[in-house]
């Protein structure tokens, strides 16, 4: 037992690493807060959305990171309540990255605001029709869900570690006190920890599903070429999926690596995870044909002007490696067994991510360059969108928040659960009995 | 040689197609006189911005901007030296009677509006004098006076135009009368103009169907339509209930998707508070349930 303790929190303390990477997190932050703050001071200007392309790197980047957080759903909620058992060392993994990610994506949508002071008008004269009302609902109740599916599970493991682990760094000995609630594994206390984790995996899943499906309805709600699309809401649910299984096996690798955790984290698990992958990837790619093949046969004006532009126009190169590198050759490549192994998979796995990402990108700015009245009359940056190194810098702040947020969760609190790992072996983690 | 012809030709091609612009619009010489009868004030011209604003400015742009709708034949700036040395009188037929793209406006804005536009442009005009309205004033048409009624047997609306001469008011016979009635946008004229009779009189059918408001109100003008200027125009108009009483609530006015928070749909208000306040329920049941756990102790 003491064995197992030792193994999955044996990275819980501050080391050098920690200090390193968390200061290098820290300077990057800071330097691109100071981008923000160019904004708030300067406004919208400084980056290179206008008029007719208002939505540019910030609402492809919001998107993409609410797709991203979508994964703690699948994982915990829908392997997990079918009975899949080799999910639960992953299951914590899956819940941090949809906790980092959904706060962030609140974040995003605050930086693509003119005037964020004024955020609170968004609630004060919300509106029940508008979807953006909606959307900010379910974020916000999908990110409390998923905080909670995180912190609940972890009570076992924090009184365990605060009994047991002698190693646990002195400071954090009162925070782990006040969040394990004085557990010691009482029946009733099991009794109510199980069950509600048990409704919190059953709400997720509506939550999990119209937080994307809201976020989908942002575009299909319109009728703008490439938007105006019955299917946005499974397509954006499935493409969700193939990013968070991609980040889930990128951080189970990291996390197999510097926290030591092969014994934890073994090959079977990135087999079952690749399999994951492809089961969604090839769903997203069905979803695809779909997107692409059925107004492409029917050729309306404005869906002709938008496709060519995907496919042979402005946004051809970007489009086919997406499709291409980015889906199709990493769907034929894990078919088989020897690319689902850890190494080869996260390489996968990170081409996928940052397709996932540019696919973002190609849904949200394509459509905003191609109105239904002519663009006339306007200086050509309001034709173009050219991303400006302020709003890069900004996007970039958004992924290190995220980080930041993952490594403290990972770094303070054991990344698999402890408790269940030891009843999985049969044995009592808060008796002192030998393995 | 074919050297040359090639660096030319995108100069004949541009010469041809600015020459192109508008080749046969031709004002009538009689009309190209036609002068404004009172003096251009700063206060009209604004009055002009405002109605050009609304009306002039998606095709023409700004005067001075040179930021005009890029279209076939271009509309041009307005504020340029091509329009600056026409007339008065040219402008006004350009404005009045319009030239496909550019629509009419004699139904849309009044002579006085169609005036304060012209006003207003010539506050770009460099060197723009305007025709003295005092010493022109003998040379303009017959002073007349219009009346309009609603006969109910026959019904058909009845105008009356009388000229106004020295001698005191004289049937006016001949005068073009136009009818039209008040829409949102403009005016929609209800039949071909006809000519005043003898007496001065012109009788015109009154189509039972159109619609009113809730009591059948309409605004019913009428005008003299003289196109040779020997007439001065002279309007009248009238809020008549002849109309078909006609109750359409404005689109904003009853629940719906488009309206405002305060007249959202009621099913939409339901489900989405209900939505809420289930998920919610259970998340504030269970983060009690949970602080609740700290009490139980190991028995």
């Amino acid at each position: 037992m003491d064995l197992i303790i030792s193994d999955l929190s044996h990275h819980i303390r501050l080391n050098k690493g920690f200090f390193l990477w968390m200061g290098f997190l820290v300077l990057a932050f800071l330097a691109c807060l100071f981008a923000y703050t160019r904004q708030l001071k300067y406004g919208l200007g400084v980056a290179g959305i206008r008029d007719y392309i208002s939505w540019g790197l910030y609402i492809s980047n919001f998107v993409f990171f609410v797709a991203s957080s979508l994964i703690g759903m699948l994982i915990s909620a829908v392997l997990g309540l079918i009975g899949m058992k080799w999910v639960q060392p992953i299951t914590r993994i899956a819940e941090t990255i949809a906790v980092a990610f959904a706060a962030v994506a609140g974040l995003v949508i605050v930086m693509d605001m003119g005037r964020p002071e004024r955020l609170a008008y968004v609630f004060l004269y919300a509106r029940f029709q508008s979807p953006i009302l909606w959307d900010v609902t379910v974020i916000t109740t999908y990110f409390v869900i998923s905080l909670m599916l995180l912190m609940l599970p972890m009570i076992p493991d924090m009184a365990v570690l605060y009994k047991r682990y002698g190693s646990l760094p002195s400071w954090l000995k009162p925070v782990y006190k006040v969040l394990s609630l004085n557990w010691t594994d009482h029946p009733e206390q099991n009794r109510i920890i199980h069950r509600s984790i048990y409704i919190l995996l059953i709400l997720i899943i509506p939550a999990a599903l119209s937080i994307h499906t809201v976020t989908s309805w942002l575009f299909a709600l319109t009728v703008r070429p490439g938007w105006d699309s019955t299917i946005f809401g499974p397509y954006f649910v499935s493409g969700a999926f193939v990013a968070g299984s991609a980040a889930v096996i990128i951080a189970m690798f990291f996390f197999r690596k510097n926290y030591r955790l092969k014994d934890y984290l073994t090959d079977l698990h990135f087999n079952n995870m690749g399999k994951v992958l492809v089961l969604v990837a090839f769903v997203y790619l069905y979803f695809n044909i779909n997107e692409y093949l059925v107004p492409g046969y029917k050729l309306k004006r404005a869906d002709a002007i938008h496709l060519r532009e995907l496919m042979s126009g402005h946004f051809a190169v970007m489009f086919w490696l997406v499709q291409v590198g980015g889906l199709l050759i990493p769907i034929v490549l894990m078919l088989f067994r020897k690319m689902r192994k850890p190494l080869p998979l996260t390489l996968i796995s990170v081409v996928v991510l940052i397709a996932a990402w540019f696919k973002r990108y190609l849904i949200v700015v394509p459509t905003m360059a191609h109105p239904f009245l002519p663009i006339q009359h306007v200086p050509d940056n309001f034709k173009i969108y050219t991303p400006t190194l302020t709003e890069i810098a900004i996007t970039l702040l958004s992924f290190i928040l995220v980080l930041i947020i993952i490594t403290l969760i990972s770094k303070f609190f054991p990344v698999i659960p402890v408790v269940e790992t030891a009843k999985e072996k049969g044995l009592d983690p808060l008796k002192s009995n030998e393995s | 040689m074919k050297k040359l012809f090639y660096i030319l030709l995108p100069v004949i091609i541009t010469t041809l197609r600015v020459e192109a612009q508008n080749p046969s619009w031709v004002v009538p010489d009689d009309q190209k006189g036609k002068i404004c009868l009172v003096r251009f004030t700063s206060d009209m011209a604004k009055q002009g911005e405002v109605i050009y604003l609304k009306n002039c400015q998606s095709c023409h742009g700004l005067p001075t901007k040179k930021n005009f709708a890029s279209i076939q034949p271009s509309p041009g700036d307005l504020s340029e030296n091509k329009v600056g040395t026409q007339k008065d009188g040219e402008l006004f037929y350009r404005i009045t009677t319009g030239k496909a793209p550019m629509p009419e406006f004699r139904n849309i804005l009044t002579e006085d509006e169609r005036w304060s536009v012209i006003s207003f442009l010539r506050s770009f005009h460099k060197g723009y004098v305007q025709p003295d309205p005092e010493k022109m004033a003998a040379s303009i048409g017959k002073r007349i006076k219009l009346s309009m009624t609603y006969d109910t047997v026959k019904r058909r609306i009845l105008v009356k135009a009388v000229e106004l001469t020295s001698d005191g008011p004289v049937p006016a016979k001949g005068a073009e009368i136009v009818v039209f009635v008040k829409r949102y946008f403009g005016n929609m004229q209800l039949t071909d103009p006809k000519p005043t009779s003898e007496n001065g009189y012109a009788g015109f059918e009154w189509p039972q169907d159109l619609p009113g408001d809730k009591s059948g109100n309409v605004i019913v003008g009428a005008r003299v339509n003289d196109p040779t200027g020997n007439m001065q125009e002279a309007i009248v108009s009238d809020t008549l209930a002849i109309g078909v009483p006609t109750n359409k609530p404005a689109l904003t006015d009853t629940r719906a998707m488009w309206s405002t928070r305060d007249k959202a749909p009621v099913w939409m208000i339901l489900i989405y508070t209900l939505a809420v306040i289930v998920v919610w329920y259970f998340i504030i049941y269970i983060l009690l349930s949970v602080v609740d756990m700290r009490k139980i102790k190991q028995v």
